[in-house]
């Protein structure tokens, strides 16, 4: 056969005469997005997305048509552009109305609501099959701590968990925690560092945000030295979060982990006294600043001044700073002013140091106390007095010490902008409780120590770029609770931190590639059916009785002792995401020219979920009708089982109809499920 | 396919064999097979679908997307007077979706519905062709032309007290 | 004496069977036969009777009532026609056929479709005969070429230039193909051809096969033309029997077979790739081109195909030469073409004029105008592929060029007119509810993009449009031109950008001040009752389905608008002219 030369994208490529431009591309290693070709079955042109400009048909002229590549026969001098902005206006289009038309979670709702990100439906498979290092390995490409995090998450992914609709959510962050500790028992898993990049990373602040950032840029191959205020790292974690709930010696591994990895710690450095950033910045070809938040908001009330009232971050900082030495509050009155979980963990401590009464001071009612449940729900178990209804509006001190803390009483108006009722104070009514100290727990912010030159928001926060975390000076980055909006969770510090190290890693190589999500198709849990979804108990965690933990720091969890269990417990993830989202061509190419299919959102084909093909489920609302299912079953096996049913939009897919039953004919090739360029078709367990 | 509560196992499969006999052999008659078919039964029973398919060798998928395709092809049976109104582009200016709507709720029904009582089925058709009367319906082989939602009203009434 | 009874779909839905059965009965003593004819394409004024006296003078009846037939009969038997002359053709009515050249409608009205002999009568066959006695397959060629036909069916491409590439496609299996699907809503010409003049086809076919080398014809029907189908097989039965088709025609080596294939009911048919995937009793999805037809058609054999009013020139051509043909006509656009004229027009019919006269004329002097003396607002032509054409451009000439100029397109002719009460945006939706039915789902430009179309359109009628809609219509119609994978799907979006590019703001007013200037538009309209109009009938509260209406007898009445469900039939009943939209 005769060789011709094409150009595309600026490519000379060889190929016979006549040969499609879709097929030359692909030979000659460049990729023209296509979802409905296959080399199998004769061209077809459906999708239309591998459209392409013909911008010289070898005699000077352009065509005026974009050309479907998978059904262009190439000619001797054609000039083709693959990503021309014609070409990805039309390829852009065409996947935002695939994507109008297209029902499905790529996603699970769990990892769709992770700030890490964690692929939590696969690290469940995982641990469902008894495989803990690999859970182990799935969950560190996100997390590098996640024994730690696994026991004191809040856990977005199980508020969200799409099993809470059907019974309880899965038990994700203990399963977490189990398989991490399962892993830290024997041959750990640790990932291999690559070779060195001769890059230095300063990263100051050793805890959640800061180890993460150090743990990925370690990873990339780049010499990272950690810089933290404090004895040992773990910043929040080790002083802001109780023993009781994460016991000491679980982070010490984790963290050990970290340092094994090549990672090194300088302790009791604190920026602005002990080194500065200049100093830092001369030394390093990037710093990443991630200080958090160490200092307690002011109540702004009178008597704050007193002897006895304190930061709920200073009085927790006190109790872990001490080697194991608990402070003595016997015979102390306590009063602890705030609903969220530092409120908690500060009341919970301090019925721990033996105080006789402790009080929590919380302005609205339990349901809209931002802490989790099950603190609330241990705290009042250990004997801790909520005080709902009531804000401090003075604390009065005697000789210069906390004697009583006066209380408004309150009660519940509009819904605010959070949706919470908003408390209102009830005029001229107080109470008074006789109080020897009181814990401050209204919120946190950053101690900004040596960032002078720094940028920084109105709330005193570190400014940050939401897509590259850099600052204002560009060799700065910062993550977590010192940027920005200011404290949150742990994990929310350790995923932009995680995204941060990429971004960060790209910046050393001299090109600065900001973060991006992924677009991603998402389902509303009102348009699930989950009705025939049979109930599973969740499986409880054993807690040691209230009257025997209240006494001490050992941890309150006492650990599943069940493998068996626990793997049942796995077991009842629904996969919500989809199987295929990896190996996705439909949203790889939707994401690859960034679509927003909203624009053109209106009525979905939708149909039922089918099985009737022995081992494959078809899900007509991921489909594209790209008909390779369809075309290979005719052409290649032969079989001719499937067929189009009806016409224009509503058009589907079906096996053979009106039987209930499995098709009997289906040579059970699985041809079709391969060829399927989304995931429409899954293979099932026969 | 048959979602209606007919008792399909009626189907007198005998009826088609003069049909599937002409055709047997002559390549691309399937939709013409089809057309026959209904012109039996009225309708497209599965077990004709499958009886088709078996005679020309076509696999059931096939015939019923060919069937599936084409608006001509009905899967349940139709009502004693079927009913086409013309939705083409002369009908429309001269207010064929009044008539629609008369249609709809004179007879209770929505386009490709039969009412409960067997007699009227509805269907809204591309262009009849015969613009200058427009709007028009067809009812069985009759057309009904220049129609207004009274006119359409004693239609019906006449239909039904027959 | 002749006596004919015009029996077209539309004359015999107006009611002409009834009218030559009543005519039969008179008769049936004398031995005076009634005979038939198509139709002559004066649709407004079915049924029509046409009577020859002895002197050969056409009377011509219209709007024959079995009543006015008793009065034909009557002046028939007594030789007076002026006990029926109230009820002949108006001198203008009839200039409604004066005005025209017809050539592929020459015979309709005229002759009896299902008598082969009045069509043999009048010359029919005698082109055939002259082409397979002493024409070439190039000869007859050249002559398509020197006429300058062009496809009828819409796109105007050289008929000469298919036939030239079928004839030199290699293999002796070819297939002739004549395309009767015509799907356009509100185009019927095709219909009237094959049930007025079925032979005009099946000569022009004939010619066709001969010259690209077809032993077979076929012809695709669509489904809804019953009648058509019947008088096409009878007319192929007589030609066979006369022996016009089959093996040897007219002594010659020449054989061609004739079939008839009726569709079933998608208009996606009409276009050629899928019209062959549903010739071969498959789904009706486009295939790609090329391999075009011509190399790889039917049975992936070498194929030709036009449309029915293309094959119905042809045998005019070859009897009156090619340039008797491309004497008429533009620069651009040779001969005649036939239009389906309807909508809100005093006379709706068919129309046949050389190419080069203006819509006006076409509109004005043929069609008389707009009806119930409205104002002209716009004219839809080439259906859902074509666009609509403003006022201001009425004097547009009509050829393939220049209406292709205004976004429209010449298409197979149909012509809608619509006057102010209809609502641009309506219309536009119209289209692509129609579209979006039709689209076979292969392609995803279409399939989905037409379906979003019609959603934004409805939204907009609905008085739910945002702003920002125009623009992404207008971005869905870009990207889906440039898409989709056939004609279809191409040109589907032609109504929604010319009715924006001349009527935006309509869309405008839809969306921003949720008004329908034309007042068509259910949910942008409230019905109102002139107090000083109405006298207090209490016929339209009686009417009012949704008990809207309110008010004492003998005083003005008032509506309610929360409770107004706009079906409007209180405007339809009243006698005072005291309601109206607002």
């Amino acid at each position: 056969m005769e060789q011709i030369k094409i150009t595309i994208n600026g490519k000379e490529c060889v190929c016979n005469d006549g040969e499609y431009i879709l097929k030359v591309a692909k030979d000659n290693g460049i990729e023209i997005p296509n979802l409905c070709d296959h080399d199998s079955v004769a061209a077809f042109g459906a999708c239309g997305i591998c459209a392409v400009e013909i911008i010289d048909n070898g005699k000077g002229q352009a065509f005026p048509k974009l050309m479907r590549a998978c059904a262009t026969k190439a000619q001797n001098g054609y000039v083709v552009s693959i990503d021309s902005d014609r070409v990805l206006r039309s390829r852009k289009i065409a996947l935002e109305l695939l994507m109008s038309d297209h029902e499905g979670d790529c996603l699970g709702p769990c990892k769709l609501n992770c700030p890490a990100g964690t692929d939590v439906q696969k690290y469940l498979k995982q641990i469902s099959e008894g495989n803990y290092h690999g859970a182990v390995e799935t969950i560190k490409k996100v997390i590098p701590i996640p024994a730690s995090i696994g026991r004191v998450c809040p856990h977005p992914c199980e508020q969200n968990c799409r099993r809470r609709l059907v019974d309880e959510p899965l038990s994700i962050a203990f399963l977490k925690a189990y398989a991490a500790d399962k892993d830290l028992e024997g041959d750990t898993f640790r990932p291999v560092a690559a070779s060195s990049s001769g890059k230095k990373v300063a990263v100051v602040g050793g805890g959640p945000a800061g180890l993460t950032a150090a743990y990925y840029l370690t990873i990339a191959g780049h010499n990272v030295t950690v810089y933290d205020a404090m004895p040992k790292m773990g910043g929040m974690l080790r002083y802001g979060i109780p023993a009781y709930r994460l016991p000491k010696d679980v982070l010490d591994k984790e963290i050990a982990e970290i340092k094994a990895l090549g990672v090194t710690f300088k302790n009791n450095c604190k920026l602005g006294t002990d080194i500065t950033l200049d100093e830092l910045k001369t030394d390093n070809d990037a710093v990443i600043v991630a200080v958090g938040a160490w200092k307690s908001m002011q109540m702004r009330v009178e008597g704050e001044q007193l002897d006895g009232v304190l930061g709920g971050i200073e009085f927790l900082r006190d109790i872990s700073s001490g080697d194991g030495e608990k402070p003595d509050l016997k015979g102390m009155n306590i009063a602890v002013c705030g609903g969220g979980n530092t409120a908690m963990d500060a009341c919970r401590s301090a019925v721990r140091c033996g105080a006789d009464n402790v009080y929590v001071i919380y302005r609205r009612t339990r349901s809209e106390m931002p802490a989790e449940d099950i603190e609330i729900e241990e705290a009042i178990e250990e004997g801790v007095d909520f005080k709902f209804l009531t804000n401090p509006s003075e604390i009065i001190g005697e000789n210069g010490k906390v004697k009583q803390i006066k209380l408004q009483v309150m009660e519940l108006g509009e819904p605010d902008e959070s949706g919470r009722r908003s408390p209102v104070a009830v005029e001229g009514k107080f109470e008074y409780l006789d109080v020897d100290m009181v814990i401050m727990a209204i919120g946190q912010t950053i101690d900004a120590v040596g960032l002078d030159s720094i940028e920084k928001t109105k709330k005193g926060t570190v400014s940050a770029n939401a897509a590259t975390f850099a600052t204002s000076d560009e060799k700065v980055f910062a993550v977590g609770d010192a940027t920005n909006r200011g404290a949150s969770i742990a994990i929310e510090a350790i995923g932009e931190a995680r995204k941060c190290a990429d971004v960060v890693d790209s910046f050393l190589e001299g090109d600065i590639t900001p973060f991006r999500e992924k677009f991603v198709s998402k389902r509303n849990d009102s348009d699930v059916d989950l009705s025939d979804k049979p109930k599973l108990e969740r499986v409880k965690m054993p807690v040691r009785p209230a009257e025997e933990r209240k006494h001490d720091f050992d941890a309150v969890n006492l650990g599943f002792d069940d493998e068996q269990k626990v793997m049942q417990e796995a077991k009842r993830c629904l996969e919500c995401g989809c199987h295929d989202y990896d190996d996705c061509k439909l949203i790889r190419y939707a994401d690859m020219v960034n679509v927003s299919p909203s624009r053109f959102s209106g009525k979905k084909n939708i149909n039922d979920v089918e099985r009737k093909l022995r081992v494959i489920e078809r899900n007509p609302n991921k489909c594209v009708l790209c008909g390779l299912c369809v075309r290979i079953c005719d052409d290649v096996a032969k079989q001719g089982i499937l067929g189009y049913v009806g016409r224009g939009f509503s058009t589907v897919i079906k096996p053979e109809f009106n039987n209930d039953e499995t098709i009997s004919v289906c040579a059970n090739c699985r041809k079709c499920f391969d060829a399927c360029p989304t995931g429409a078709l899954k293979l099932i367990e026969y | 396919m048959c979602s209606c509560n007919c008792n399909t196992s009626n189907i007198d499969l005998t009826l088609l064999k003069p049909v599937l006999d002409k055709y047997a052999g002559v390549k691309g008659s399937l939709i013409t097979i089809l057309q026959n078919a209904q012109e039996i039964y009225g309708y497209l029973p599965t077990e004709v679908i499958y009886e088709v398919a078996n005679a020309t060798g076509n696999s059931p998928a096939k015939v019923l997307g060919v069937a599936t395709f084409y608006t001509q092809f009905r899967f349940k049976p139709v009502g004693k007077y079927l009913i086409l109104l013309c939705k083409g582009t002369a009908c429309h200016v001269n207010g064929s979706e009044m008539i629609a709507q008369t249609l709809k709720e004179t007879l209770g029904i929505g386009d490709g519905d039969t009412t409960d009582d067997g007699l009227f089925s509805l269907s809204f058709v591309a262009c009849l062709g015969c613009c200058s009367l427009s709007p028009v319906m067809m009812i069985n082989d009759e057309t009904y032309g220049n129609l207004t939602p009274d006119k359409v009203k004693k239609i019906i009434e006449e239909l039904r007290s027959r | 004496m002749k006596i004919t009874v015009g029996q077209g779909s539309c004359g015999i839905a107006a009611g002409a069977a009834k009218v030559l059965t009543k005519l039969e009965s008179f008769f049936a003593s004398e031995k005076i036969k009634v005979g038939i004819t198509g139709c002559i394409g004066m649709c407004w004024l079915e049924p029509i009777v046409d009577v020859t006296d002895d002197n050969n003078v056409l009377h011509r009846y219209v709007k024959v009532s079995e009543d006015v037939a008793a009065k034909i009969a009557q002046a028939v038997v007594s030789k007076d026609f002026s006990v029926a002359s109230e009820y002949e053709i108006s001198e203008d009515d009839n200039s409604f056929l004066t005005q025209q050249t017809r050539v592929a409608l020459r015979n309709c009205g005229l002759i009896d479709p299902e008598n082969i002999n009045e069509y043999i009568n009048i010359g029919g066959y005698s082109a055939l005969k002259k082409v397979v006695s002493s024409m070439s397959q190039n000869d007859v060629i050249n002559e398509i070429k020197v006429s300058g036909l062009a496809g009828r069916g819409g796109a105007g491409f050289p008929t000469w230039f298919k036939w030239n590439a079928a004839k030199q496609s290699a293999g002796d299996e070819k297939y002739l193909i004549c395309n009767a699907d015509e799907g356009d809503p509100g185009a019927f010409m095709d219909r009237a051809v094959i049930e007025s003049d079925p032979h005009s086809l099946i000569e022009g076919m004939l010619i066709g096969a001969y010259a690209i080398g077809a032993k077979e014809a076929v012809v695709y029907v669509r489904a809804e033309y019953p009648l058509a189908i019947i008088r096409l097989n009878k007319a192929i039965e007589q030609a066979r029997a006369m022996g016009f088709v089959g093996n040897n025609i007219l002594g010659s080596s020449f054989s061609c077979d004739f079939r008839i294939k009726a569709g079933a009911g998608a208009f996606v048919c009409g276009e050629e790739t899928a019209l062959i995937e549903s010739l071969e009793g498959s789904r009706g999805m486009p295939r790609l081109k090329p391999p075009f037809p011509a190399q790889e058609g039917y049975w992936h054999k070498p194929s030709n195909i036009n449309n029915v009013e293309t094959f119905a020139n042809v045998a005019w051509i070859i009897e009156n030469g090619g340039q008797a043909f491309s004497a008429m006509g533009t620069e651009d656009s040779k001969g005649t073409k036939v239009f389906a004229l309807t909508g809100k027009v005093k006379r709706g019919g068919l129309v046949e004029i050389p190419m080069g006269k203006t819509l006006r004329e076409v509109i004005f002097d043929i069609g008389g105008g707009i009806k119930n003396d409205m104002q002209f607002k716009a004219v839809q032509m080439g259906g859902p592929s074509g666009g609509c054409i403003p006022a201001e451009l009425l004097d547009t000439v009509i050829d393939y060029k220049k209406l292709g100029a205004t976004g429209a397109i010449m298409g197979s002719g149909g012509m809608v007119v619509m006057d102010e009460t209809t609502c641009m945006v309506g219309m536009a939706k119209f289209f692509l509810d129609f579209t979006a039915k039709e689209s076979c789902g292969k392609c995803v430009h279409c399939r989905i993009g037409t379906k979003r179309m019609q959603e934004i359109l409805t939204r907009i009628v609905e008085g739910e449009g945002k702003e920002g809609d125009i623009e992404l219509l207008e971005e869905l119609c870009e990207a889906i031109k440039d898409g989709a994978l056939c004609g279809l799907g191409q040109t589907a979006p032609n109504p929604v950008l010319t009715t924006i590019k001349y009527f935006r703001n309509e869309y405008e007013a839809h969306i921003s001040q949720k008004k329908c200037p034309a007042k068509e538009c259910s949910n942008l309209v409230i019905y109102e009752i002139d107090k000083d109009k109405c006298v207090g009938c209490t016929l339209c509260s009686k009417k009012c389905p949704a008990k809207a209406i309110s008010g004492e007898v003998k005083k003005a009445h008032s509506i309610d608008a929360d409770v107004c469900i706009r079906c409007g039939q209180c405007v339809n009943v009243c006698r005072f002219g005291a309601i109206s939209k607002k």
